[in-house]
C-alpha cells in the first residue's frame, strides 16, 4: 500500500520536473522512487495496512512486486538516452510508466474484484498512451489504436463476466466466491461468467485464441515500452490470472483447467511456428512472448502455484532476457528493425554479444542460466497431471532452441551489416546489460533465499 | 433465478438480464463489424453501460449495495477510457487523415 503511494507521488514529481525541463533530475527521482518503493514493500511500515486492508501481498506477492519494480527500473535506465532526446516529454514517459506500475502492484495484491478491476485499468490506460508515444509515426499510432480497442473490448468482456459471477454468487470477494461455490451448486450463469472472465484474461496476457493483436502492437510501439509490455505487464497479468482463478474458481477447477491446457498448447505452437519466419526483431520478440507467456501460464494448472517460487523464477529469467534484448535493440537503433542489422554485433562490442548470447540461451532453457530453472520447475510440477502438455512443451522448446540459435549465429557472423557502422552505448545501458548478465547467470541463487 | 417473485419496478430481474445481454451483444457485434472508429468507441460505451444496468439490477434484486458502488467505478473508468481513446483517435487521424479501421494496415508480417 505504501509502495503504491510512493510510486504515485514519484509519478507526480516526474510530471512537475518535466514541466521545468529537467530530464536528468527526472531519471534520478524516478529511480529513487522505485528503490524506495521496493524498500517499503520489503520492510513494511504498517502505517496504513492496519486500517485499509484491501490489499494483501504475502511473501510471494512481495517477491513479485520487487521483481516488477526492478525490471521497470532497468527499463527506465536502458531507455534513458531516448527519453533525454525528447526533452519536452521526458516527464510524461516516466510518470505514465510509474502510474502503470502502481496499477500493476494493485493487480498483484488484490483480494476482491473491485481492486482487481481498478488495478487492471490503472495498468492498461497509461499503456494505451505509451504505445502511441511516437506521435509522428503511422506505425505507432496504429499500434495505439489496436491496443486501445483490444484492451477496451477485453475490459467489457471482463465486466460482463464479473456481473454474471456477482449475479450467481452475490459477492465480489474472491474468498467469498470460493466459499459460495463450496456450499451451493452453481448454475450455468456462473460458468458463462467464468468463460467471459477467462476470455478477457487470455486477451490481456496474449494467449491463443486472442493473441492476434500482440505482434502488431509490439512492433508498432516504441522499443522501450514494448519491453515494459512484454515483461512487467506479462508478469503481472499471469500472476493475477493464476491468483484469480486459483482462489475464486478453485472448486470448479475441473471445468477450466483442461480448457486452459489445450489453449496453452495451441498458443505455444502459434508463437513458435510464426517466430520461425520473422525477419523483424521486435515481431520475433512478440511471438517469443506469446510462447513464453504460455509456458508461464502453465503454473495455473497445479494448486499452490501462487505461493511457490516456480512462476517467479521463470519470470526472473524471461523478464531479464527481454530487458537485455530490448536494450540491445535500442543500442542498435535500426529504424527498419531488421534482424540482419544485428549481424556481426558480437565482434563490434563483445559485451553486447555476450549479453545477447546469454539472454537467448536463457530464454531457450539451456542449463546453467536462470531461464532453465524456471522452465524445469514449472514443467516438473505440471508433469504430474498433464504429461501430454509437457511433451508438447518440450517439442516447442526444441523449436525455440533452433530459433534462438539462429539469432546467435547472426550475432556472431563474420560479415558486417551496412546499417550499424558505429554503436554508441551509454554508461547506463552498460550497467543494465551487466546486471542482466549477472542475474541471468546467477539467478538460481535467488531460489536459496525463497521463504 | 427464473420463477422468483421478487420484482424491480414491477419487472422480474430476468427482463433486466435479457435487456442488458441484448445491449451487450449489440455493442459487441457493432465493435466487430463497423469500420468507423468513432462508432466503435460508442459500441464500447454501450457495452460498459449494459454491464452497469445488469449490476444495478442484480444489486437491487439482492438488496445489497456493493454492486452499485462498483457501477460508479465503471463509470469513472469508462470516462478515462473515452478520454484516452478519443485522443488516440485524433492522433491516428492526424497521421492517416482517416478514421476507417481497415485502413490501418501498416503493421504486418
Amino acid at each position: 500500500m505504501e509502495a503504491i503511494i510512493i510510486l504515485f507521488l514519484t509519478g507526480i514529481i516526474a510530471l512537475f520536473l518535466g514541466i521545468f525541463k529537467q530530464p536528468k533530475l527526472t531519471t534520478v527521482s524516478s529511480i529513487l522512487g522505485l528503490v524506495a518503493a521496493g524498500i517499503v514493500q520489503y520492510f513494511p511500515l504498517d502505517i496504513l495496512s492496519d486500517k485499509y486492508n484491501i490489499l494483501e501481498f504475502g511473501d510471494a506477492g512481495n517477491a513479485f512486486v520487487i521483481l516488477a519494480l526492478m525490471i521497470t527500473a532497468l527499463i527506465i535506465l536502458s531507455g534513458d538516452k531516448g527519453f533525454q532526446e525528447d526533452k519536452s516529454h521526458v516527464g510524461d514517459y516516466h510518470a505514465l510508466l510509474l502510474f502503470s506500475l502502481s496499477g500493476g502492484i494493485i493487480l498483484i495484491g488484490f483480494k476482491d474484484i473491485f481492486m482487481f478491476f481498478l488495478g487492471l485499468e490503472i495498468l492498461s490506460i497509461p499503456l494505451y498512451v505509451l504505445a502511441g508515444a511516437k506521435r509522428q509515426s503511422k506505425e505507432s499510432s496504429e499500434a495505439a489504436v489496436k491496443y486501445f480497442f483490444m484492451g477496451a473490448f477485453a475490459t467489457c468482456i471482463l465486466l460482463f463476466g464479473v456481473a454474471l459471477i456477482y449475479g450467481s454468487t452475490q459477492s465480489f470477494e474472491l474468498e467469498k466466491i470460493l466459499e459460495f461455490t463450496a456450499e451451493n451448486p452453481v448454475g450455468p450463469i456462473f460458468y458463462v461468467g467464468l468463460l467471459f472472465i477467462l476470455a478477457s484474461f487470455l486477451f490481456k496476457v496474449g494467449a491463443a485464441p486472442f493473441h492476434f493483436w500482440v505482434p502488431d502492437v509490439y512492433q508498432g510501439s516504441p522499443t522501450v515500452f514494448m519491453g515494459y509490455m512484454s515483461s512487467v505487464v506479462k508478469l503481472v497479468g499471469v500472476f493475477a490470472f493464476v491468483k484469480f482463478f486459483r482462489i475464486a474458481f478453485d472448486n470448479v477447477h475441473e471445468f477450466w483447467t483442461i480448457l486452459i491446457a489445450v489453449l496453452i498448447a495451441i498458443s505455444m505452437f502459434i508463437g513458435n511456428l510464426s517466430a520461425l519466419v520473422q525477419t523483424k526483431f521486435k515481431r520475433l520478440l512478440a511471438y517469443s512472448s506469446i510462447t513464453n507467456g504460455s509456458y508461464a501460464l502453465m503454473s495455473i494448472l497445479y494448486q499452490g502455484s501462487v505461493q511457490d517460487s516456480s512462476l517467479w523464477i521463470f519470470m526472473v529469467g524471461y523478464g531479464m532476457s527481454v530487458v537485455a534484448l530490448i536494450t540491445i535493440s535500442t543500442i542498435v537503433n535500426d529504424e527498419r528493425d531488421e534482424i540482419s542489422s544485428l549481424k556481426g554485433i558480437g565482434y563490434k562490442n563483445p559485451l553486447i554479444g555476450l549479453v545477447a548470447i546469454v539472454a537467448l540461451l536463457s530464454t531457450s532453457g539451456i542449463p546453467p542460466f536462470t531461464g532453465f530453472f524456471g522452465k524445469l520447475m514449472i514443467f516438473s510440477a505440471v508433469w504430474v497431471n498433464y504429461p501430454w502438455l509437457i511433451i508438447l512443451a518440450l517439442i516447442n522448446s526444441a523449436i525455440g532452441v533452433y530459433i534462438y540459435l539462429r539469432l546467435i549465429m547472426t550475432i556472431l557472423s563474420k560479415e558486417n551489416s551496412e546499417t550499424t557502422s558505429k554503436l554508441s552505448i551509454t554508461i547506463l545501458q552498460q550497467g543494465v546489460l551487466i546486471s542482466c548478465l549477472v542475474i541471468l547467470t546467477f539467478g538460481w541463487v535467488f531460489l536459496a533465499g525463497w521463504k | 433465478m427464473a420463477g422468483q417473485l421478487a420484482t424491480i419496478q414491477g419487472l422480474t430481474v430476468d427482463y433486466y438480464f435479457i435487456l442488458s445481454t441484448v445491449l451487450f451483444s449489440i455493442g459487441a457485434i457493432g465493435l466487430l463489424t463497423r469500420k468507423n472508429m468513432i462508432v466503435m468507441l460508442m459500441c464500447i460505451e454501450l457495452m460498459l453501460n449494459s454491464v452497469n444496468l445488469l449490476l444495478v439490477a442484480f444489486s437491487s434484486y439482492f438488496g445489497t449495495g456493493d454492486a452499485q458502488i462498483f457501477v460508479f467505478f465503471i463509470v469513472v473508468v469508462a470516462a478515462a477510457e473515452a478520454t484516452v481513446g478519443l485522443s488516440i483517435l485524433i492522433m491516428a487521424y492526424r497521421n492517416n487523415r482517416n478514421i476507417e479501421a481497415d485502413l490501418l494496415n501498416n503493421l504486418k508480417g
